[in-house]
Order: C-alpha cells, then sequence, then structure tokens
C-alpha cells in the first residue's frame, strides 16, 4: 500500500471509529436517558395517562421485552444499533429501518439542496461585494456585511414564518405546504440563509486575507481584472475555512430540519425524530440519531476529500518527488 | 382522554399570525356568490398529534377520535342537547335490576369489506376492546361494567354489567367504542391500524405517516348519523387528513386556500374568523365531559384548610384574564362539567372576586404576612407549586396562569407555575408533588365526575394515573354519585348529579375556567357539522363551494 493510500484509509478508518463511538454513546445516553424520565410501557399503551389495565400492560411489557433486567434490554438495544436493525417502534408498531427509510430521503434532499443554495448566495454575496469598488461599491459592501450578519443570526422558525407570510400568503408564489417541488422552495430558503450568512462571513474574512497576499498584487501588476482575481485566485483561498465547515453545516441543517419540517409539515427524519422523542419511542429515537450521526461521518469525509481537491497543499506528495528529496 | 402535542413555535409564529389577518382573505371574500358543489377533495389540516394507529380502539386519544369519525359509527348517537339518539342500534331497553341491556341493531348495514353489521359484529367489537393484547385505555376504561355480550339473535344483543351502569348509554356513543367490521379486526392489529374498516361514510383508503391519510367516499352508506342532512353517501368524493403541527402554517394555509378546515387554530385567527367579511368560517365545539379548570390539592398543606382554598379561589379572578387572552373564543365557566352538558350547573356566587375576604380568610387560618409580601406560618411560605404541562396548555392558558399567579400574590400567595412536558407533568402528579394543577378530560357525560371526584379516584390505577387531582375526600359527594351512577330514572340522575356538583363546588376544590377548547375553521365549504359527543366534526353534509 503507498503513503497515499494508507492516509486516505487511515482517516476514513478513524472516521468511522469515532462514528462508532458516536452511535454508541448517544445510543447509550439516549437509552438511559428515556428510562430515568418515565417508563416506556407508556409510550406503547398510548401516551402518559393511558388507563390501560393490568392485563394489557402485562401483555405489552413482555411482547417489548419491558418485563426483563434492564441490562438485557439494554444490551439488546446495542446489538439491534450494531446490526442497523433498531427494532419495532412502540407507537407506531412498525419497523424503525421501515420508518427511516420512509423518512431519510426526504430530510436528505432538503439538506442537500439547502447546503448548495448556501454556498450559492455565499460565493454570489462575496463577488458582489468583492468587485464593487467606489462610493456606491462601499454602500453594496456594507449592506451586504449587514445582511450577512442578520442572516446568520435568524432563527429559522422566525424565518420560516415570515417567507409563509410574504411569499406564500401574501403574494400566493408557492404553496405554504405540500409535497410537490414548489414546497421545496420555501423550506430551503429557509434552511440555507442563515448557513449562507455564516459562510459569507468566514469568506470575507479569509478573501481579505488573500486579497493582499503577493499572488494577487502580482495578478493585479499583470493587468488582471478585479473579477478576475478574485474568481482564479483568491476565492480559492477564501473557499477553504468555508468548505471545512460545510461538514459542520451539513449537521447543522440536518438538525435544523426538526424545525422546518414541523413549520412546512413536511415529512422527515427531524419531525420523526421530535415525535418520537416527545412520545419516549426509545427505538426510534435511537435509529434516527445513530442515521443522523452516520450521516454526519459520510459528509465530513465527502468535505475532506473536496477541501483536498481544492487546495494542493493538503495532498501527500507524489513519490516521484519524494524519492527526488531523498 | 386527550394528549395534545403542539408544535412549540407559537410565540413568534401567533405575531406572524396577527400580521397575517391583515394581509389575506381577498380570495375568500367571494364565498358567497360561490354555489355548493357534488364531489371534489376536501383538505382537513390537524395540529392535533398524528395518531399511531388510526384504530380508535387502540390506545384510545382525541386525534383517534377526530379522524376514526370520518369512517367509524357507534352503536347509539348523541345529539346537541346531550340526549342520547339511534344510530348503529335502533332502540335499547335496560333491565329492572340495571344489571342487563338490551339492543336492537339496525338492518341491512354492511361494513365497508362487505361484512354484515350484526349481533356478531358487536359481540367481535366488545371482545376486541376488553382483549389485554387490543392495548386499549379509553375503551377498556369504559366498559369496565360490562362482563358479557350474548347475541339474542342476528340483530339483537345483551350486554350483562357487574353492576348497574347508567353512563353505559354514553360510553357507547363514543368514537373509543365505534364498531369495526370483525373481518378488519381479524387482519391483526397492524393491519388495522393502517386501514381500520367501518360503516361511516368515508372509507381509509391510504396513511401515509407525517404526510396524510385518504379518505374516499363511502358509495353505499346508509346510516346516516345524528347530524345528517339527508340519506345517502356524502358528497364529498374525497378527504385528504394532513398534519400540519405549527398553528401558524395551518392558518397561512387555510387563507392561501390549500386547505379546507383546520383544528386548534389560534384564538387571534378565531377572532378574525368571526369578523365580518372574513370568509372564514367558525365552528365552535366545545368538547363534553369536565372544563378546564385549576384544581387545588386539598390532600396536604396549605390547600387542606378550606379557608386558604377559598382564599385562593376568592383572589384569582380569572376573568378579565379569560377574555382578554382568549379575544372573546372563550367565556368564564362557573361549573364542574362543560356547558354541552346538559347535567352542568353553575354557582358563580362562589366565584366572586373579594381580595379584602381573601386577605381576611388567610389572617385567620394564620397565614401572616411576611417578606417580599409572601404570607408564611410558622416559618413555611404560603407557596403552592403549579407544575403546567406544555402539551395540553396553549400558549393563552399558561398566560393566563400567570395572570392568576400575580393575582393571587396580591394577598400572599406564592404560586411558582413550572412549565413541563407530559411525561414529568404525570410524575409529578402521581408523586403529589402539586398544590395546583389543571388537568383536561374529556368524557361523554356527567359520569366524568366520578372519576374527578369520587375519593376512590385518589388512588392511582395501575398506570399510575388518577383522576381525583383536587385529592376530594367528601362521603357525600361519593354517595351521590354512587347513587347517580345506579338509578335509571334521568330526572333523579341529573338530580343526583346536580347536587354533587354543588358540593364539590362549595368545597373551593376548583378554579373552573372555561370549555374546553375545540374550535374548527373553515374556508370554501358548507355543511360541516359537530357530533354531540365528543366535538368532532363530520363531513357527511360538507360540500365544497370554491
Amino acid at each position: 500500500m503507498d503513503g497515499r493510500l494508507r492516509g486516505v484509509v487511515g482517516t476514513i478508518a478513524a472516521r468511522v471509529g469515532s462514528a462508532l463511538l458516536v452511535v454508541w454513546a448517544t445510543a447509550t445516553i439516549v437509552f438511559f436517558a428515556l428510562r430515568v424520565s418515565g417508563d416506556p410501557l407508556e409510550a406503547v399503551m398510548g401516551g402518559p395517562g393511558s388507563q390501560a389495565g393490568p392485563e394489557a400492560q402485562a401483555a405489552a411489557a413482555a411482547t417489548y421485552g419491558f418485563d426483563q433486567p434492564l441490562i438485557v434490554q439494554y444490551l439488546r438495544q446495542l446489538w439491534q444499533v450494531l446490526t442497523l436493525q433498531f427494532g419495532d417502534s412502540y407507537t407506531r408498531k412498525q419497523p424503525v429501518v421501515d420508518l427511516i427509510a420512509a423518512n431519510f430521503p426526504s430530510t436528505a434532499l432538503l439538506a442537500t439542496l439547502a447546503l448548495l443554495l448556501a454556498w450559492v448566495l455565499a460565493v454570489a454575496g462575496v463577488l458582489i461585494a468583492q468587485t464593487s469598488r467606489g462610493r456606491a461599491g462601499q454602500l453594496v459592501r456594507s449592506t451586504l456585511h449587514g445582511l450577512e450578519t442578520i442572516a446568520s443570526v435568524t432563527p429559522q422558525f422566525f424565518l420560516g414564518a415570515i417567507l409563509i407570510l410574504v411569499l406564500a400568503s401574501g403574494l400566493g408564489w408557492f404553496p405554504v405546504t405540500g409535497s410537490g417541488a414548489s414546497a421545496l422552495v420555501l423550506p430551503v430558503i429557509t434552511l440555507a440563509v442563515p448557513v449562507a450568512g455564516y459562510l459569507a462571513h468566514v469568506m470575507h474574512g479569509s478573501l481579505a486575507e488573500a486579497d493582499a497576499a503577493p499572488f494577487a498584487l502580482s495578478a493585479r501588476a499583470r493587468g488582471a481584472s478585479e473579477a478576475r482575481v478574485v474568481l482564479t485566485h483568491t476565492l480559492r483561498h477564501a473557499a477553504l475555512p468555508a468548505l471545512a465547515l460545510s461538514g459542520w453545516a451539513y449537521g447543522s441543517l440536518l438538525s435544523g430540519a426538526v424545525v422546518v419540517e414541523a413549520l412546512f409539515a413536511r415529512p422527515g427524519l427531524g419531525r420523526l425524530l421530535l415525535e418520537a422523542a416527545t412520545g419516549r419511542d426509545v427505538p426510534v429515537v435511537i435509529g434516527s440519531v445513530s442515521i443522523i450521526a452516520l450521516s454526519y461521518v459520510v459528509i465530513m469525509l465527502v468535505s475532506d476529500a473536496i477541501e483536498i481537491a481544492v487546495d494542493p497543499r493538503l495532498r501527500p506528495a507524489p513519490r516521484r518527488v519524494q524519492e527526488v528529496a531523498l | 382522554m386527550q394528549f395534545r402535542t403542539t408544535a412549540a413555535l407559537t410565540s413568534l409564529c401567533a405575531i406572524a399570525a396577527l400580521a397575517l389577518t391583515s394581509c389575506t382573505s381577498p380570495g375568500a371574500a367571494s364565498d358567497t356568490a360561490a354555489t355548493a358543489q357534488t364531489g371534489g377533495t376536501l383538505v382537513y389540516a390537524t395540529g392535533d398529534a398524528e395518531p399511531t394507529c388510526l384504530d380508535p380502539h387502540v390506545g384510545g386519544n382525541y386525534p383517534q377520535a377526530l379522524i376514526s369519525t370520518q369512517y367509524l359509527e357507534p352503536l347509539v348517537g348523541r345529539d346537541a342537547s346531550g340526549e342520547i339518539t339511534p344510530w348503529l342500534a335502533d332502540t335499547w331497553q335496560v333491565a329492572e335490576d340495571g344489571l342487563s341491556w338490551e339492543f336492537t341493531l339496525k338492518e341491512g348495514i354492511t361494513f365497508t369489506d362487505g361484512t354484515p353489521f350484526d349481533a356478531a359484529a358487536v359481540q367481535a367489537n366488545i371482545a376486541h376492546l376488553q382483549d389485554p393484547e387490543t392495548q386499549s385505555s379509553t375503551g377498556f376504561t369504559a366498559l369496565t361494567k360490562v362482563e358479557s355480550v350474548d347475541a339474542v339473535n342476528d340483530l339483537r344483543v345483551r350486554f350483562n354489567l357487574i353492576s348497574p351502569d347508567a353512563a353505559l348509554l354514553e360510553s357507547l356513543s363514543q368514537p373509543w367504542t365505534a364498531m369495526q367490521s370483525p373481518t378488519g379486526i381479524e387482519r391483526g392489529m397492524e393491519a388495522n391500524c393502517q386501514t381500520p374498516v367501518g360503516t361511516g361514510p368515508f372509507i381509509v383508503e391510504s396513511w401515509e405517516p407525517q404526510q396524510s391519510v385518504i379518505l374516499v367516499r363511502n358509495d353505499d352508506y346508509a346510516t346516516p348519523g345524528p347530524e345528517a342532512d339527508h340519506d345517502g353517501p356524502a358528497y364529498l368524493d374525497r378527504i385528504e387528513w394532513r398534519f400540519i403541527p405549527d398553528a401558524a402554517t395551518r392558518q397561512a394555509a387555510l387563507a392561501a386556500g390549500e386547505v379546507n378546515v383546520i383544528d386548534n387554530p389560534l384564538p387571534i385567527d378565531i377572532a378574525a374568523a368571526e369578523k365580518e367579511g372574513s370568509g372564514i368560517g367558525h365552528l365552535d365545539a366545545p368538547r363534553p365531559g369536565s372544563v378546564n379548570r385549576i384544581e387545588l390539592n386539598s390532600g396536604q398543606t396549605p390547600f387542606d384548610d378550606v379557608r386558604v382554598r377559598e382564599a385562593f379561589i376568592k383572589s384569582a379572578d380569572p376573568g378579565p384574564g379569560i377574555t382578554a387572552l382568549f379575544h372573546g373564543a372563550a367565556t368564564q365557566s362557573f361549573s364542574p362539567l362543560g356547558s354541552s352538558e346538559p347535567a352542568a350547573i353553575s354557582d358563580e356566587s362562589i366565584f366572586v372576586t373579594d381580595v379584602d375576604a381573601a386577605a381576611k380568610l388567610l389572617d385567620d387560618a394564620g397565614w401572616k404576612p411576611g417578606a417580599n409580601g409572601v404570607r408564611a406560618k410558622d416559618g413555611k411560605k404560603l407557596t403552592v407549586r403549579f407544575p403546567v404541562s406544555t402539551n395540553q396548555s396553549v400558549a393563552a392558558e399558561q398566560s393566563l396562569f400567570e395572570q392568576i399567579q400575580a393575582n393571587t400574590a396580591q394577598v400572599g400567595f406564592d404560586v411558582q407555575l413550572e412549565p413541563i412536558d407530559l411525561a414529568t407533568w404525570h410524575k409529578r402528579l402521581s408523586s403529589k408533588e402539586y398544590e395546583a394543577v389543571s388537568a383536561p378530560y374529556t368524557k361523554v357525560g356527567p359520569d366524568v365526575l366520578r372519576i374527578l371526584y369520587h375519593s376512590s379516584g385518589v388512588t392511582p390505577a395501575p398506570s399510575g394515573y388518577f383522576g381525583n387531582h383536587a385529592m376530594l375526600l367528601n362521603d357525600d359527594v361519593d354517595a351521590l354519585i354512587e347513587q347517580a351512577t345506579k338509578t335509571t330514572d334521568d330526572a333523579e340522575r341529573t338530580q343526583l348529579y346536580a347536587e354533587a356538583q354543588q358540593l364539590i363546588l362549595e368545597s373551593y376544590v376548583i378554579l373552573p375556567l372555561y370549555d374546553q377548547q375545540n374550535h374548527f375553521l373553515t374556508n370554501g365549504v358548507t355543511g360541516v357539522a359537530k357530533l354531540g359527543t365528543v366535538g368532532t366534526p363530520t363531513f357527511v353534509n360538507t360540500q365544497l363551494t370554491a
């Protein structure tokens, strides 16, 4: 195995290892937290305050194994997680895998589109700001900076409510809720805007640094236009920290989906998780959190790969060069 | 029982909704000119939790009652005046000793899967409800006095009781005990939860969790219930039953015409709908059983002293808050029972606000003014722990509690409001860590008084649930309620319940607030009716007007 491949395998192994650790910790915390706060039998019997008779309770306890020692129940839960089986939902009486399979695509699509839109908005904003010169340009730049800040601190449920008010209810451009492509627009914008603001903010900082670097000066000296300097030289640099943040951003988009899915009445992992957590549906909570953790790890790997592709410095040196150096 | 899960995004969305009322409704204004049409799809958006099973025999909560009203029918109905009416059963008789009831069933009715509705079907349904495997809670509780069901002949059944149960008809009118096809039940819980089969005006076609349930018209519908204005099938082709947890989103979807009916609207949206020319219809359908009320725990200090309870009630002054916070959509109650209960009695004189009298009562009880205006006795502060279930109390109600907190503070109470989730709330109740609490309870008929105020209700059921949160131990109340349960004479029963209610009110263990809120807003439809049982809407008469 050459060094480059070994490096990649090592990285993947470390990531998978930490993923397993995260999933184990999550499953353990969720299992015990939901047990401490109440009886899972309640969830099975239709929620707190259910007045099921003792026979009904005994039957349900036997079906779900609640009559066994806690440690046995815990180990069985772990085994289910390890085999990605997760068992059956306490409240929906369906396999957790089916529930996740039915809900994951919708959330993944939402988060992916939102990340793409966030990048488009951030890059567009940075380009406009960078290429605006003069007195008018100053105004454009400070406006964009202000927008960045507002965007990154706007709570999603507030932004979503405003978008519904103005674009859906007021102007009637998009449906308030629904399952078609047009119903995706507002949720995607709602999720993307805060992330776009954050990404743009980070890019601006590093763009200013790159702008003052010698290679930018020499490009300008060769007569390159401002747009050309940004597009071919400085933006690459500016994009690096933003790329590194994208993995994190994707994770935050997955959790932001809880709010957005509830607001726009979309099916998805976020809503499934929210319902399961309030209903003390242990297998569903553990299952969906595990899947979110796993997809987070996958995204981190992808963003690492993209970073390497964009920044030559991160690539391991080719063997031939190493030999020469020796 | 009701368990309401509402998305907790309300406060800012309420502002949004406020703005919304000023920027919408042009599309709806032409409703008067539009004519009702036959066919089409009605879209209903619910803010209640999505059922985990569409068969209301399993578990048994309000979201299941809401949707199953569209496809299941009970043995008997209940009209707006509270009178029990025929439905799947035509007539009934109770034996002298009250220990058996015979029902004659309507002839020629079939479930939508072709199974005939007969005595065997009724037997199968009661067996299903009483089978522990079904995991029924509400239906199971309603039938605790039913020992067995005999088929006298094809269309005649006899219910044999363990002891007389005057509330049996009311129990059988609830959606949680409605009749389902035995063939459907035999498919097993999983299949029956997905597509339960009834005799109702609609049929469950499919269910996409978190998205919608599709109901289609039952073309052979033959048993119009008490609210139907015509014989035969419903006018609508289909109902798309959607789950939209956020109230502001539901309202926006209604205003935009994406949905035709919503439940659980915000008070401000109800007020806006009530305005002339809003184009939005409003159906007020208060739930039966108890009112929303604050119960004072008379089982421990300080409310074990009736003077302290009276002082709290005399200083709480909830009236102005109810008017303001609910924008006129809720009226103050002075009864233990909801206004839709014909047996309800009100006594406003008990709830007159009198701060001076309250202060004097506390003085007499030995609670002296102390630091920060909080009274104390023997070094103990006059603290009232008030756990609030955020799943069951809407924003307006929580604000009302805050006002009551401020009002009672003026005479020296230290009310500690604690917003918590439903599970923690139940835990606090069962460990008696509360002095005041507000708990809704939905049951058809005055028999709800037995669950909430009979002294047997202080002992928790095996599940840990107990109904008598006020910890009322009053032999006279017990005797009246027991007698009412056994009597089959309606007038006598009403009288007994009236006396029991008067005693409950005079014991100062409850502060009634208002009817359990249940409102529906409509856009582009006519003929939305409510059932007299638990206030669920029925669409058997409904037509689109768009």
